[in-house]
């Protein structure tokens, strides 16, 4: 019985130095993953699948100066100024987490994926929300926060598509929770859409980091 | 029978001459009320490998080699030891009685001194919270358990819900917590991960107050918490337990110990989880806080602990342990924190007057995010320690002791507050000294020195320390003057961080160690079953680290601060009676001096008090402890600083006061199933609002557990078996 101990606690003994003879910057490295590099650097309409009509968009929408005017017609994005006009063909844009759209408007529905929309001719038309004008939503200076001073640009944006995700400011640091919602959007020349965001940071944790999934047109 | 008495007889002819010489000495170990006290130690101090332990009726039997005069000593935790001599006549029975100790004087403690003594004989005021004390307050971590233990912590929120300590004015930079000895590798906002610190296989903790720098050296300003690991006392031993409570607050443990010939083990594995907890619950307030809901969490801790006495003089001890983290601080992201550790030591007695000891200690914490929505598990902080140590012991004529020490560690810290999740590395060394003096049976002065430096700071600093202990009847009289310091960290060098993409925050290679001049002096009173302690003290503290706005960089910069105060008055008094009644109640008032104009103000609490009344008894099959224990905490009326930019403007701020009450009922049925009931916060306090330093109960909570020791219920049965 005994012998069996005494064999037991050799073995731990021998891990325990085995453990202990490691690597001077640590050991389990490889239980993580690396953030990728080559998706990084890659924006704008990453993937696009003509056959289905949909694809991805991804955005670096960490400054909180720029807005990034994405159009599903030609599959562009744009990035300008707050403080710079909008250009001359778009759908709907970003700014950081906010969204806004080229005088459309837009219904939240309850499908969480793209097959099980539901037919646009159902949806009520009354429910559609469009744009509205605000001076205390759009971010652009953040530096002063601590001392309870934020500084906003005036302009449009959409309080229906920015639910897609909800920042919840009462704890800090925020609670960041994806609607993982599909969005409709019913552009001024009766074209449909339909995006879902899928995620708000990169690989590396980085917050402001839009991937947008589309639809469009959806057809009617 | 018959064969047995052939065998004996056999035995008696061929080994007759060890037969004669050979003697069994066997008698009881029991209470001064006659209830036998199960798990004696029996030890003789001229044999050192021949000893037992008492069964469940108080018995023993011991063999002695010869019909030569030994000293037994029978000890038991929470008694006085007896020391009895066996007489060279006949006489094979002894029957010991032991004094319960109400004080636990008798207790040896390390952390004073780092050599073993006892708690009465140490002149530095060290505080010890036994095995019972962590039973009674049915603490899961560290944090509950000092807190209900000792006035003057308190454990707040720092931003991200992050744990931040206070102890009696110092924060968790300047409090080292280790763990048998070991620091703690890894940190965030200034605090270790308390939850590495599972109140698991621990035998006792010793908390020192003051600065202890000449044997610790840096971060030892406020005091050392010194966590001491059990060793297998059972041949075998196996338990198991769970328990289950308020807001899905589930935890559930065993642990594997077995001491067989030269080998003593012990393994534990833990796990905990708890839900989020939603702090506007059964209020229509939306504004609750600074926080609305607590993060739900879960934890797995695995312990190993292995010692290896290799010859009577030569003991190795190998651990190894494993721990994870995982907090729900959103949908979308899950931050995790891992730690690896190990090591390996090795204690020699080399002679009856010295000893040495030699350890290797690795060290490693690891924080990372899971992002679900990119299902990536992405690591962005890592400390990696490794940590050589000797201690040398010399005793002159068995009352001086002179300690020699030295130390080397490696320190690998990568960050994502680091410039491009850069990495940096440190080299410290270190060596000190101590001579303990014990020039008459009531006066003790000790003194040390230490040497400590840092490489990349090329930071060179010493500590002294000098302590006076004069004992008088009753009463002992402690006096010392110690000095503390905590070198800048490589994160405080180092740091270039853009803090939630609002400012930066940026390192200072040129920062200055912090230091201090802490006075203490402490009274102690005992008679019979009662004990009363006072002690007061006072720390100057200069070029505190801290991080202050700086205009031309427009962010944060790390900033040694100019002096401040710290005094206070520390109060405690303890009872204990031979029917099971104790009680505690301990007082605590720190005041905190800061000038306005500094970065920081006072944070501390003026007034904190904590208490317990407790019964404990044991009957045959049966035991019973009800603990109620309360602590309070004073408002705390405050400065604090309108903008973060300067600190001209300041408004005040008040926090509410509380008190809040837990009574934790075990029953002990078998002497091996324990079962708990525990109600926390029995008066339903809930904060008006909840600020950072507001306790995060939402009222009254439940809390119940099982725990079985295997063993127990096996002996039990077997014994069963033979009657």
């Amino acid at each position: 019985m005994s012998g069996i101990f005494e064999r037991m606690g050799m073995f731990m003994f021998g891990v325990t130095v085995m453990l202990s003879l490691c690597a001077c910057n640590g050991i389990f490295e490889n239980i993580y993953d690396e953030p990728s590099q080559e998706e990084k650097n890659e924006f704008g309409f990453i993937i696009v699948d003509d056959a289905t009509r949909t694809g991805t968009i991804y955005i670096d929408a960490t400054d909180y100066t720029e807005w990034h005017y994405i159009d599903l017609h030609d599959k562009q994005v744009t990035t300008t100024s707050v403080y710079d006009s909008t250009p001359d063909n778009w759908d709907f844009a970003i700014h950081r987490y906010d969204a806004k759209t080229n005088n459309g408007a837009v219904l939240e529905s309850t499908a969480v994926d793209f097959n099980s929309l539901p037919d646009m001719a159902s949806l009520p038309q009354e429910s559609f929300v469009a744009d509205e004008w605000t001076t205390d939503r759009i971010t652009v200076d953040m530096s002063q926060m601590m001392d309870g001073i934020i500084i906003y640009a005036e302009d449009y944006y959409n309080p229906c598509l920015s639910r897609w995700l909800d920042v919840d400011t009462s704890t800090m640091p925020p609670i960041y929770t994806l609607s993982n919602k599909v969005y409709v959007l019913r552009f001024s020349d009766g074209t449909y859409a339909a995006l879902r965001l899928s995620n708000f940071m990169n690989d590396a944790a980085v917050k402001g980091f839009m991937t947008v999934d589309y639809l469009y047109p959806v057809e009617l | 029978m018959m064969i047995r008495f052939i065998l004996v007889l056999l035995f008696g002819i061929f080994f007759s001459a060890e037969v004669f010489s050979q003697r069994v000495i066997y008698g009881t170990v029991k209470d001064i009320n006659d209830n036998p006290l199960p798990g004696a130690t029996v030890s003789v101090k001229e044999l050192t490998s021949v000893g037992t332990v008492s069964d469940v009726d108080g018995r023993y039997e011991l063999e002695l080699p010869d019909n030569k005069t030994y000293t037994l000593k029978i000890s038991f935790v929470g008694y006085y030891d007896v020391i009895k001599k066996t007489s060279n006549v006949d006489d094979a029975e002894l029957n010991f009685r032991l004094e319960e100790n109400s004080t636990m004087l008798e207790q040896v403690v390390v952390t004073g001194t780092r050599t073993p003594k006892l708690l009465k004989d140490v002149p530095i005021v060290t505080r010890v919270i036994s095995e019972i004390d962590i039973k009674n307050v049915d603490a899961v971590n560290i944090g509950d358990l000092l807190q209900s233990e000792l006035p003057g912590i308190e454990f707040t929120y720092s931003m991200n819900q992050q744990l931040s300590l206070n102890m009696s004015g110092f924060g968790g930079n300047s409090v080292l917590f280790l763990v048998d000895g070991e620091r703690l590798a890894g940190e965030t906002l200034d605090n270790v991960d308390y939850n590495r610190l599972n109140m698991d296989n621990v035998e006792r903790i010793e908390i020192v107050k003051g600065a202890v720098s000449s044997l610790y050296g840096s971060n030892a300003i406020g005091g050392v918490v010194n966590i001491i690991s059990k060793d297998s006392k059972e041949p075998w031993s196996v338990n198991v337990n769970g328990r289950y409570g308020s807001h899905n607050e589930q935890r559930y443990g065993g642990s594997v110990g077995f001491n067989q010939g030269r080998f003593n083990s012990m393994t534990n594995v833990q796990y905990t989880s708890i839900d989020a907890i939603d702090l506007s619950e059964g209020t229509d307030n939306e504004d609750v806080g600074d926080y609305s809901l607590i993060y739900g969490n879960s934890t797995l801790n695995i312990k190993e602990r292995l010692v290896f006495t290799a010859i009577d003089d030569l003991k190795f001890t190998a651990r190894a342990g494993y721990f994870f983290r995982e907090r729900n601080s959103s949908e979308s992201i899950k931050e995790r924190y891992r730690s690896y550790s190990s090591g390996l030591k090795g204690n020699y007695s080399i002679t009856d007057n010295d000893d040495m000891e030699l350890s290797y200690s690795f060290d490693q914490y690891d924080k990372s995010d899971y992002l679900v929505p990119n299902d990536r598990d992405v690591r962005d902080y890592s400390n990696v320690q490794h940590t050589l140590r000797t201690l040398y012991n010399y005793s002159i004529a068995d009352k001086h002791i002179i300690t020699v020490g030295g130390d080397y560690m490696r320190d690998y810290l990568m960050s994502y507050q680091f410039e491009d999740n850069g990495s940096h590395v440190q080299h410290t060394a270190d060596a000190f000294a101590q001579f303990d003096w014990n020039p008459h049976k009531r006066f003790n002065v000790i003194t040390g020195l230490r040497f400590d430096y840092y490489s990349v700071s090329k930071l060179k600093h010493l500590s002294p320390k000098i302590g006076l202990m004069y004992k008088l009847n009753n009463f002992s009289l402690r006096g010392s003057y110690a000095g503390g310091f905590r070198a800048p960290t490589l994160k405080e060098m180092y740091m270039d961080f853009f803090m939630g993409n609002i400012f930066m925050i940026y390192g200072n290679p040129d920062l200055k160690a912090e230091t201090s001049h802490n006075f203490s002096l402490s009274g102690e009173y005992m008679k019979g079953r009662h004990s009363f302690t006072v002690t007061g003290f006072y720390n100057l503290v200069d070029d505190r680290i801290t991080t202050v706005w700086n205009m031309a960089l427009a962010g944060q910069v790390y900033t040694n601060m100019s002096r401040l105060q710290v005094t206070g008055v520390e109060a405690n008094a303890t009872g204990r009676y031979p029917f099971g009644l104790s009680w505690r109640l301990s007082y605590a008032y720190t005041y905190e001096h800061i000038k306005k104009g500094e970065p920081l103000l006072s944070s501390t609490r003026p007034h904190a008090a904590t208490a317990r009344l407790a019964y404990d008894k044991t009957w045959k099959n049966y035991a019973l402890s009800v603990a109620l224990s309360g602590r309070y905490l004073s408002r705390l009326t405050t400065d604090v600083y309108t903008e973060m930019t300067s600190y001209e403007e300041t408004v005040e701020q008040t926090y509410p006061g509380y008190t809040i009450w837990k009574l934790s009922v075990t029953q002990q049925l078998l002497n091996g199933i324990a079962i708990s009931l525990a109600i926390d916060n029995i008066f339903n306090y809930r904060p008006d609002y909840y600020y950072s330093n507001s306790p995060t109960t939402t009222g009254t909570t439940f809390l119940m557990g099982l725990s079985m020791d295997v063993e127990q219920l096996c002996r039990k049965k077997q014994e069963n078996n033979n009657i």
